[in-house]
């Protein structure tokens, strides 16, 4: 081989290495390109989803409004009831405001439910009472004001000791609210 | 220096190595050629690479923030959700709570002056805690003040469901449900 082969060879070789190394170059920024697609596509997937998100939420908060508004109503008296003290006190407060002078029996009692976690235990009272017939409807009517989420079981009235008094034997559950409770939609009962 | 060895120093040689064909005269414009577009080539796809590297980077930033966008978005809809199931579990605890009070009320002054009751019991149905069984026993009363009664409760939109009533002498026995009608 003589030098002019030789130098065309090596140009060549020049030429050769000069074309592979764009192409190798020009690979990269393909690759980096279906990289930037795929980052694109995955950001664009994102974004729908944000935006499905919150069509989702807007809908909850649209559909929810009226019971969430219920629920707030309803949270000073949840609060002001959370121990079973709290509601022998109300009653207590109520007997004595309403000047009910003989109560033959009272009786109250902690009933727990495990599977309920919004309403886990509930107070059951039973109470008799006797007195004037407009005392007794007037207390009543007042318990049942000063404990809302009061659930009268039983109420039966029977006439009294005398033609005026009325005797009232009734038993009413009313809830421990825990609005702490960590309810999962799906999950345990609320 | 003798003139002959001048003379023949200046004789043309031969050539010592063949020529290259002409086309090959083409192979150094080929690898300026190659040289200059290779260098145009890498460098715009070096300036692409980096703009595409940047836009990459932009747009994983851009789905990070999307991603905890969404998050929050559904754990605020997590937490509407858990709040909604406990107004529910509240809402039906207080659909079964109405107050019974005003049913006594309504009930004696339903009532004539002749009547007394002897009797008025209320009890909540343990499967519909709405529905209460109602019953009643009145004395020298008549039996068109059931009718009364029934349509004072129905001013507390109660519906008098089965009501039976059966009257042996002065006494009147009456039973009914009282089911809750919410217009």
């Amino acid at each position: 081989m003589n030098p002019k082969q030789l130098a065309c060879v090596v140009l060549m070789m020049l030429i050769g290495a000069v074309v592979y190394g764009a192409q190798m170059v020009h690979q990269r920024v393909v690759g980096m390109r279906m990289e930037l697609e795929n980052a694109q596509a995955d950001a664009k997937a994102a974004k729908d989803s944000l935006d499905t998100a919150e069509i989702e939420l807007a809908m909850t908060k649209t559909r929810t409004q009226d019971l969430r508004r219920f629920l707030e109503a309803w949270i000073p008296h949840i609060d002001r009831i959370q121990t079973q003290q709290e509601v022998e006190e109300a009653v207590e407060v109520s007997l004595r405001e309403r000047g009910i002078s003989l109560v033959i029996s009272r009786k109250s009692e902690v009933r727990a439910s495990r599977d309920d976690l919004v309403l886990p235990k509930q107070v059951l009272t039973s109470l008799v009472v006797e007195d004037e017939y407009a005392k007794v409807l007037n207390w009543l009517g007042d318990l049942e004001r000063r404990l809302p989420l009061t659930r009268v079981n039983v109420c039966r009235f029977t006439g009294g000791s005398s033609g005026t008094q009325l005797r009232v034997d009734i038993s009413f559950a009313t809830p421990l609210v825990n609005l702490d409770a960590n309810v999962k939609p799906g999950g345990k009962k609320a | 220096m003798s003139d002959f060895l001048c003379h023949d120093f200046k004789t043309p040689r031969t050539d010592t190595s063949r020529r290259l064909p002409s086309s090959f005269r083409m192979v150094p414009v080929a690898f300026y050629v190659a040289l200059i577009g290779g260098a145009y080539f890498m460098t715009t796809d070096m300036m692409n690479y980096k703009r595409y590297e940047r836009e990459k980077l932009e747009a994983e930033l851009q789905k990070d923030d999307y991603d905890l966008s969404i998050a929050k978005t559904e754990s605020e809809k997590s937490g509407l959700d858990e709040e909604t199931m406990k107004a529910e579990a509240i809402a039906k605890w207080v659909e079964g709570a109405r107050n019974v009070q005003p049913i006594g009320v309504y009930v004696a002054r339903a009532l004539g002056l002749e009547s007394r009751i002897t009797e008025l019991s209320l009890e909540r149905s343990e499967q519909v805690p709405a529905n209460l069984s109602f019953s009643m026993r009145l004395l020298g009363g008549k039996m068109e003040e059931l009718a009364k009664i029934e349509s004072s409760l129905s001013r507390l939109n109660y519906q008098s469901l089965s009501p039976q009533q059966n009257k042996e002498e002065e006494v009147i026995e009456y039973r009914s449900t009282l089911v809750r009608r919410d217009y």
